[in-house]
This record gives C-alpha cells, sequence and structure tokens, in this order.
C-alpha cells in the first residue's frame, strides 16, 4: 500500500524526476523521497530473513538532476534501542547506483533504517521501516 | 464379545472430546511462530571456508583426532575429556576444567555446524578457527602447532587417513598442519545434530493441520511454547530452529569472575576475532569468494556489547546442566526461576526491555520447564568411527 502510494506520489510528480530510473532489477523495489531526493532502494536477496546477512542496492537521484551520493546506510530497533551488531558498507556502482553490503537484522519486529544521502554539503536522512516477521 | 465391543465403543466415546481438548487453540499468527522452529534436522551444515567439510574422509579424520590426547601438551587431555558424548558433548560440569580450571562452562556441541559465531563470546568465525583455541591454550589441552604437526606426519594411520582427506601427505608447515588438523575436527563436529524431539512432532502436525497427531503433545507443554512464542518473548532472541539467533545478549546474569576481574563477553570476543590470524578474512579461509566472510568484516563493537554472551541453542538443553556461560545456574528450573525475577538492576537498556521480570505463577513455570524439556530426547547410540585406512 505504501509502496503503491509512493509510485502514485512519483507518477503525479513526474516531470521533475523523469531522468531517474526506478528499475533496480528483478522487478520490486521500494522508492522513498523528500523535497530533494527520490531514493530507489531493494533489499538483496529480496527476502529478508532473521539473522541473516543482507544487502541493500539504491538508486539516488535529486530533484535538482545533481549527482546525490549514499552517505551511509544504518538500522536500528527503535522500540528497544538496539543498533544492529554490524556496520554496512557502501560501495558506489555509478550513476547513482550504490550497494550496500554487510546489513542483519537479528530479531524479528520493527526495524528502522536511515539513509543518509548528500549532494552538495548537507547531508539529509530519509527513513523506512522493515516489519520483520 | 459383547463386552468388550461395549467396552471399546466406550472407550471410543471417551476418548474422542477428551482427544479433541488436547490440542490448545492456536492462532494463526501462533502456527507461524511455532513453525519458525523447525523443520527438523536442517540440511547438513556445509562450510565453505574448510575444503573438508562434509566430505567423509575429513570426516572420519576428525573424528579420530576428536579423542586423541596425544595432541596436548602431556598427552592426557583431548577434546573428548571436555566434551564427552555420553554427557551430550559437555562435561556435566559448571565450568570447565583441563589441565587448569576454566572461567566458563563447557557448552554442549550439539549442532554446532550451524552456528556462525563460536564460544561463548564469539571470539571465532568459523568451526575450525575455534577448534584451534583449545588446542594451544594453555588451560585446556596446551598443544602446539610443533606437536599437532608432529603427530601428524609420524603416526601412520593419521599420516594416511591426512592424505585420504587433503590429497597430499601432512608435509606442509606446522601451522598450515594445525589448521587442517582443525578443519577435520570441524567437519566431524558438524555432524553432530541433535535427534527429533517430541516438540518437533507437535511442530510438524501444528503445520500439518493434524490435530489427531498434535494432541499427543502435553497440554503443560503446549501452554510453556505458548508462553515461549507470546507473553514472554523468549523466541525473540532463541529464535529458529535451533532456538538460538546465533548473536549475543544480556540477560543480566553476572559477569564478575573474581572479585575485581570481569569477563567482558562479546566485547572481548570481537577484539579476540580481529587479532586472531585464523579470522576468515585470514589466508586459510577456503572460499576464494569471500562471501562467507560478511559478517566478519561488517561486525562492529558497540557499548552494549560488555557483558554480552552468545544466545545459546535449546535443544538438548535439559540433558546438559549446568546453564549460561559460567555454569551459575543449576537446573532448568533455576533458568526459568531467573527471567521470571530477574532484578531490573541487572539489565541496562534504554527502551522497552527484552528481558524484564516476568512474575510467572507456579504453574506457567512448570508449563514453561515442561516445554523445554520437550526439547530433549535421547540420541541414538553411535558406532565406533571406521578405520582411517582400511
Ligand atoms: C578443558 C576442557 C575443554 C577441552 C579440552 C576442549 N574444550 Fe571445547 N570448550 C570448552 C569450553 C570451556 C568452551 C567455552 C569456551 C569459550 O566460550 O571461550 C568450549 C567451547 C568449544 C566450542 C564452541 C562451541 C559453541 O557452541 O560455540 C567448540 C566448537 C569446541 N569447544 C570444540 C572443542 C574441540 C574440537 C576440542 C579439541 C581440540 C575442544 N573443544 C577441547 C572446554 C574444552
Ligand atoms: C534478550 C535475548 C534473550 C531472551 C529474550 C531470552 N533469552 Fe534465554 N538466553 C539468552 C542469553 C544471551 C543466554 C546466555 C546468557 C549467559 O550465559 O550469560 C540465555 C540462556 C538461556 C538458557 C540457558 C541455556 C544454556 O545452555 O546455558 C535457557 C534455558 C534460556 N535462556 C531460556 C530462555 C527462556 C525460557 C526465555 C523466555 C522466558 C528466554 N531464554 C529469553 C538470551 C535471551
Amino acid at each position: 500500500m505504501r509502496l503503491l502510494a509512493a509510485l502514485v506520489a512519483f507518477f503525479v510528480t513526474g516531470p521533475a524526476w523523469a531522468g531517474c530510473p526506478l528499475d533496480l532489477g528483478r522487478g520490486a523495489g521500494l522508492v522513498i523521497f523528500s523535497d530533494h531526493y527520490m531514493i530507489a532502494f531493494r533489499p538483496d536477496p529480496l527476502r529478508i530473513e532473521v539473522g541473516e546477512p543482507f544487502a541493500l542496492v539504491f538508486n539516488v537521484c535529486t530533484k535538482s538532476g545533481t549527482a546525490g551520493e549514499l552517505v551511509a546506510v544504518d538500522a536500528q530497533m527503535p522500540e528497544h534501542k538496539h543498533a544492529m551488531n554490524y556496520h554496512p558498507s557502501i560501495v558506489a556502482k555509478g550513476d547513482g547506483r550504490f550497494r550496500a553490503e554487510g546489513l542483519v537484522f537479528h530479531m524479528a519486529g520493527h526495524w528502522e533504517i536511515s539513509i543518509d544521502v548528500r549532494a552538495g554539503e548537507e547531508i539529509e536522512r530519509l527513513t523506512h521501516d522493515f516489519y520483520i516477521k | 464379545m459383547r463386552r468388550a465391543l461395549l467396552t471399546t465403543a466406550l472407550l471410543a466415546a471417551l476418548a474422542a472430546p477428551a482427544a479433541a481438548q488436547a490440542t490448545l487453540d492456536w492462532s494463526e499468527a501462533e502456527i507461524r511462530l511455532v513453525g519458525q522452529h523447525g523443520p527438523w534436522p536442517p540440511p547438513p551444515a556445509r562450510d565453505p571456508s574448510n575444503r573438508v567439510s562434509a566430505t567423509p574422509v575429513g570426516i572420519v579424520l576428525g573424528e579420530h583426532l576428536f579423542s586423541d590426547a596425544r595432541l596436548s601438551g602431556d598427552g592426557l587431555v583431548s577434546c573428548a575429556t571436555c566434551h564427552q558424548e555420553g554427557r551430550d558433548w559437555s562435561d556435566g560440569r559448571a565450568l570447565g576444567k583441563g589441565r587448569a580450571d576454566l572461567d566458563r562452562r563447557t557448552p554442549s556441541l550439539w549442532n554446532v555446524g550451524y552456528s556462525h559465531w563460536f564460544g561463548w563470546s564469539g571470539a571465532a568465525d568459523s568451526l575450525w578457527a575455534h577448534t584451534i583455541k583449545p588446542i594451544l591454550d594453555a588451560r585446556e589441552m596446551a598443544g602446539s602447532s610443533a606437536r599437532v604437526a608432529r603427530l601428524l606426519r609420524e603416526d601412520k594411520e593419521l599420516a594416511c587417513g591426512y592424505e585420504r582427506a587433503f590429497g597430499r601427505k601432512p608435509d606442509g608447515d606446522d601451522e598450515q598442519m594445525l589448521v587442517n588438523a582443525a578443519k577435520a575436527l570441524a567437519a566431524f563436529q558438524a555432524t553432530l545434530v541433535s535427534p527429533r524431539t517430541r516438540f518437533d512432532d507437535f511442530r510438524d502436525a501444528l503445520m500439518a493441520g493434524d490435530r489427531e497427531a498434535a494432541a499427543r503433545y502435553g497440554q503443560s507443554e503446549q501452554r510453556g511454547l505458548k508462553l515461549f512464542i507470546g507473553e514472554a518473548n523468549c523466541n525473540a532472541c532463541h529464535f529458529g530452529p535451533r532456538f538460538t539467533n546465533g548473536e549475543f545478549g544480556d540477560i543480566g546474569i553476572g559477569f564478575f569472575v573474581r572479585p575485581g576481574e570481569v569477563d567482558a563477553g562479546r566485547l572481548g570476543g570481537i577484539a579476540a576475532l580481529a587479532d586472531s590470524p585464523f579470522n576468515l578474512l585470514g589466508r586459510y579461509n577456503d572460499d576464494a569468494s569471500g562471501a562467507n566472510a560478511r559478517r566478519t568484516r561488517h561486525v562492529r563493537r558497540l557499548h552494549s556489547n560488555f557483558g554480552e554472551f552468545r544466545v545459546p541453542g535449546l535443544r538438548q538443553v535439559g540433558r546438559s546442566a549446568a546453564y549460561m556461560h559460567n555454569g551459575s545456574l543449576a537446573t532448568v528450573e533455576d533458568v526459568v526461576r531467573h527471567y521470571s525475577e530477574v532484578s531490573p538492576d541487572r539489565l541496562h537498556s534504554d527502551g522497552t526491555p527484552l528481558v524484564r521480570a516476568l512474575g510467572l505463577s507456579a504453574g506457567q513455570s512448570s508449563d514453561l520447564v515442561a516445554f523445554l524439556r520437550s526439547l530433549d530426547a535421547a540420541p541414538p547410540p553411535r558406532p565406533s568411527p571406521p578405520p582411517l585406512c582400511p
């Protein structure tokens, strides 16, 4: 539902983002955006399993069309104030594509991932909630 | 004849409603949570960092080495001294004892091949890397790479078994020989898979919607299981088919080893891991892709790691007392009492705590104990290992 809303919003605001490829391969993906950024991403593998390492692949676009950079990715369980026991590393793949490797959700439940991006000096944080069963 | 028939009918009539009542009501959500603790057994463990993992020749060499006291400095201590088959691969003691007393309890080796961190503080990232530690540790076996290498070269049987396992004579340098001995030992340990239990039969029946088979699991066990996955939230950490998420936690067990000296738990484990020449980032990892080193590469040190210990699996738990990293609790009943009464002063948590005094009633406590005991089963007798070079 959330994804659908995001997609609808995307197409409504379409023209400004027109150059931003949402396709991350394998079809499915999530989209989040702010005033300045639109970020498409998906887990790899697609299904996140408790305790199993996974990666996130990103496509970072900016409204102004300048290059966006993925600076950091992290996650925590807000209810328990638990951080991840692992520190993801980020590899730039060119053309606004990034891969964050080494995430592990070691418990089932609510995880909030934070995605720090910048296109210039200032870093902006976007977040997304995962509910792992 | 007629009387017998009548009795049977009567019994059937009596049995039917009883059987129908014997399974508690399980919601869809609960059934899904129960299902996560299986299926059992899992497929055989394979470790890509270990070239002889899951190979029959590696396993048989490892089984011979496991009870060979010649690996130790004084020729008196083997792995089997502390990890005894008849004691579920532990030693029945509160704290381990080799050539000297240890500060931690000897864990059972059941299902150890499925872990990703080893030892109570996760100081090793592979089963073979962990295996090197007791061989060299002065308090455990006080052996050396030179000693292990000499044994493999000079004992004709072992040399032959080595050549079969590794495809070459035992002619590497001493450290390589130590690593390979550990890899064979690891291949053997990874075959120690605990048997199916009453819980597994219930789980499978519940998943299959077979109420009759499910009803063979006692009501008290079922209530205990409901607590485990529900109100008591035990499955937050004791997750999955082995009842552990393989990570670390602090449940308020003391960490003083003796006055003034602490066991830093996971914090020390990460430091030891980083220092080890045998970790998966080093040259002895047989997995060229490096994919299996992801956890090692990304593990992060957190303040909260101080005093955290690895979440133990719970299969066979009732059979291998004592409990906790320091053996401080003697029985399963004591463990349940701990979770029921643990003082909040012992737990540091900023958010909603995962462990809190549950304040269980006597009935709930005995249900939880009954459930934990349903994770035990007597293993079938093991045949003695086949000869190395028949
Ligand atoms: C003196 C007793 C003793 C001897 C001998 C011994 N161990 Fe252990 N073992 C222990 C103790 C105590 C621990 C817990 C160590 C820790 O957490 O630091 C342990 C932990 C382990 C673990 C980790 C299990 C887990 O669940 O993570 C493995 C694997 C293991 N031992 C295998 C071996 C092998 C193989 C040998 C022989 C080469 C061996 N041990 C010899 C006492 C012993
Ligand atoms: C926050 C994670 C967490 C939760 C929740 C949790 N446990 Fe544990 N459990 C652990 C850790 C960590 C240990 C080992 C602690 C130590 O050695 O200091 C442990 C140890 C145990 C042991 C002893 C096993 C052994 O081999 O020593 C049992 C039994 C057990 N827990 C059962 C339970 C039950 C029952 C519940 C629910 C009432 C529960 N646990 C909830 C993390 C957890």
